[in-house]
């Protein structure tokens, strides 16, 4: 559930991505640094890394005012995807109200994928997220790269499921922007109505994606 | 959410500079901005000892999105946001350890939890896998144990088993014999009777010179001799079969005494001149039981019982009742048992006899045909002397 200040006339977000080690998370967020033209934008802090991989965390905070003056911040995290620190990404991932999950397109790494989306449905029930209802989009990243999963290859395996899917190639910046956008989308859809978006503080879908995205009317 | 300290959570300027601290940031900072410098939290309120100075202007201290603190000094504006640029650097580097360390403590906290889960998960299991095989052990023992009895039980009933085809052979042949001598020395007495009508037919000086009338008293005697020992005879024959019990091989309603009675009379025949046999048997209501089983248990006791006396001493069989069991004693005047000997009386091979002498299984099936019918068999030495065998079987 985001977090209402109704005091300091603040909601925050709180949205994780997910995924398996090297899968291109962080590279996720740098690139929405670049891209997103939101009215707030903080800067990346990016935890203690070691040989490229994160240990902690990433965190990526954006944010603009609402018509009604709401201030609206989004704190975009990034989670460790090494099988060993499952403790920090269980941790990481608590209170999250959105989940990218970044998969790695190549073929040869889709054993991992599995496995660490497996490890996200087990972790969201320990933190006491509800599979069901939490926004998640799914991230087929690394599409620059050969041999990979193609995307009828990837829809086919996919179909059933109830998540979007994008294609990114994170390292150039295609597909970012998009997942970001749909996990809002979802994000909104879950929570626009319990929060009054539309009604009170003059935020309806479009509108919305506008303003996080930083995005010209 | 709030009320939790996550790591996520976003620092007020208090959680990363203590006021102390603040106050030294700012003296420090004084000469180098060249007047007051004053530290201001979120709200424009002074954080720490200093005051906003008069005329002062305000750089603000973002960390992520919005001021978290504010540096207040009358001075350039652009030595100011220098300065506040250096202590935003400090102030992040302290949310980034905050933020980190707490994590790390959550992670932790999360592992630990897991571990000590998982360590209670093992713990019971490891308890269950050590109750099993406790278990297991015990099982395999009373397996053995019934494996071991049933063995006995069935050498012990086959034992049975051919002496009843013995006894029942020896029956059949030996009462088709018994029939028609029986009844051939009835015949032979009445033919006495005619042969001695036939006197006064013979001359008297005849008669006399054969010795007639001895022969014809001789011949009676002889002959009611030979029905005698015949009808002993058929009377052994008959005891053997009930002995045996070849002719009632199941569960049956047997009244004890009955079968004690045809085993003494079995025994009789064995045993030396010099022994005496004794009974007392008080009345016994009927048992349910295997009268066949029960007697080779009481016969093997008996059996133990005139070894031990040898050649000379007494036996005494008794019987009697209670509201439950039966009970069964034999008594003998015997030696007695010795000490080392008792607790493995009824242990199966074990003997105190050379070899050949006894095959040290006869008291153990005694035991085994006792516990078979619900009952108990002890073995102890009698105060006056000797020892007692008590069989007490439940009703």
């Amino acid at each position: 559930m985001p977090e209402l200040e109704r005091d300091a006339g603040r909601l925050t977000f709180k949205l994780v991505y997910y995924g398996p080690a090297q899968g291109g998370k962080t590279t996720n967020l740098m690139q929405l640094h670049d891209l997103v033209g939101a009215e707030m934008k903080g800067e990346l802090m990016t935890l203690e890394t070691q040989h490229d991989r994160t240990l902690f965390f990433d965190l990526l905070p954006l944010g603009f005012r609402a018509p009604s003056g709401l201030t609206i911040r989004f704190r975009l995290f990034t989670v460790p995807g090494q099988v060993a620190h499952d403790g920090t990404r269980k941790a990481v991932l608590s209170r999250a109200d959105g989940v990218v999950f970044v998969a790695d397109s190549q073929r040869t790494e889709a054993t991992n994928n599995g496995e660490s989306f497996q490890n996200l449905v087990e972790n969201l029930g320990r933190v006491g997220l509800d599979l069901e209802h939490l926004p998640i989009v799914v991230q087929f990243n690394k599409r620059d790269l050969p041999s990979i999963l193609s995307e009828d290859e990837v829809r086919e395996r996919y179909e059933g499921a109830p998540w979007p899917l994008v294609f990114a190639s994170a390292i150039s910046g295609s597909g970012v922007v998009q997942t970001f956008r749909v996990l809002l989308q979802g994000v909104w859809r879950q929570f626009a109505s319990e929060l009054e978006l539309d009604t009170v503080h003059g935020l309806d879908e479009a509108a919305f994606l506008r303003a996080a995205l930083g995005e010209a009317r | 959410m709030s009320g939790e300290a996550g790591f996520d959570r976003e620092f007020v300027l208090g959680e990363l500079i203590a006021a102390r601290d603040a106050d030294e940031l700012c003296a420090q900072l004084t000469p180098v901005l060249g007047a007051p410098v004053a530290l201001l939290d979120a709200t424009g309120a002074p954080f720490g000892a200093a005051a906003e100075p008069p005329g002062a202007i305000r750089a603000p201290l973002v960390l992520e999105l919005e001021p978290l603190a504010y540096l207040a000094c009358a001075c350039d504006a652009a030595a100011l946001k220098a300065a506040a640029r250096v202590v935003r650097w400090g102030l992040l580097s302290r949310a980034r350890f905050r933020m980190v360390s707490d994590l790390h403590l959550e992670a932790v906290r999360a592992d630990y939890a897991k571990l000590q889960q998982q360590n209670e998960a093992l713990r019971a299991s490891e308890a269950k896998y050590r109750e099993l095989a406790e278990a297991l052990d015990a099982k395999v023992k009373e397996q053995v144990r019934i494996i071991d009895e049933r063995q006995r039980q069935l050498y012990q009933a086959e034992r049975l088993a051919s002496i009843g085809q013995l006894a029942a052979g020896v029956a059949h042949e030996i009462n088709n014999p018994l029939g028609f001598v029986t009844s051939n020395l009835s015949s032979a007495e009445r033919y006495l009777a005619q042969l001695e009508a036939l006197r006064e037919y013979v001359p008297a000086e005849r008669w006399k010179t054969a010795d007639m009338d001895f022969v014809l008293e001789d011949f009676a005697e002889l002959i009611s001799d030979s029905q005698q020992g015949v009808a002993r005879i058929a009377r052994i024959v008959r005891d053997l079969k009930g002995f045996s019990s070849v002719d009632k091989p199941d569960v049956q309603l047997a009244n004890l005494n009955e079968h004690l009675e045809s085993l003494f009379a079995v025994i009789a025949g064995q045993k030396p001149a010099g022994v005496t046999l004794e009974s007392e048997l008080g009345p016994l209501p009927p048992l349910t039981c295997l009268p066949g089983h029960l007697n080779q248990a009481f016969l093997n006791i008996l059996q133990n019982a005139l070894q031990a006396v040898d050649q000379h001493g007494t036996v005494t069989l008794r019987s009697c009742a209670t509201d439950t069991h039966i009970i069964v004693q034999i008594d003998d005047d015997g030696p007695g048992i010795a000490a080392e000997v008792l607790p493995h009386i009824f242990d199966p091979f074990y003997t105190t006899r050379g070899v050949g002498g006894g095959t040290g299984l006869g008291l153990t099936v005694a035991r085994d045909v006792v516990l078979t019918h619900g009952g108990t068999i002890t073995a102890d030495n009698r105060p006056e002397g000797g020892a007692r065998f008590t069989v007490e079987l439940p009703l």
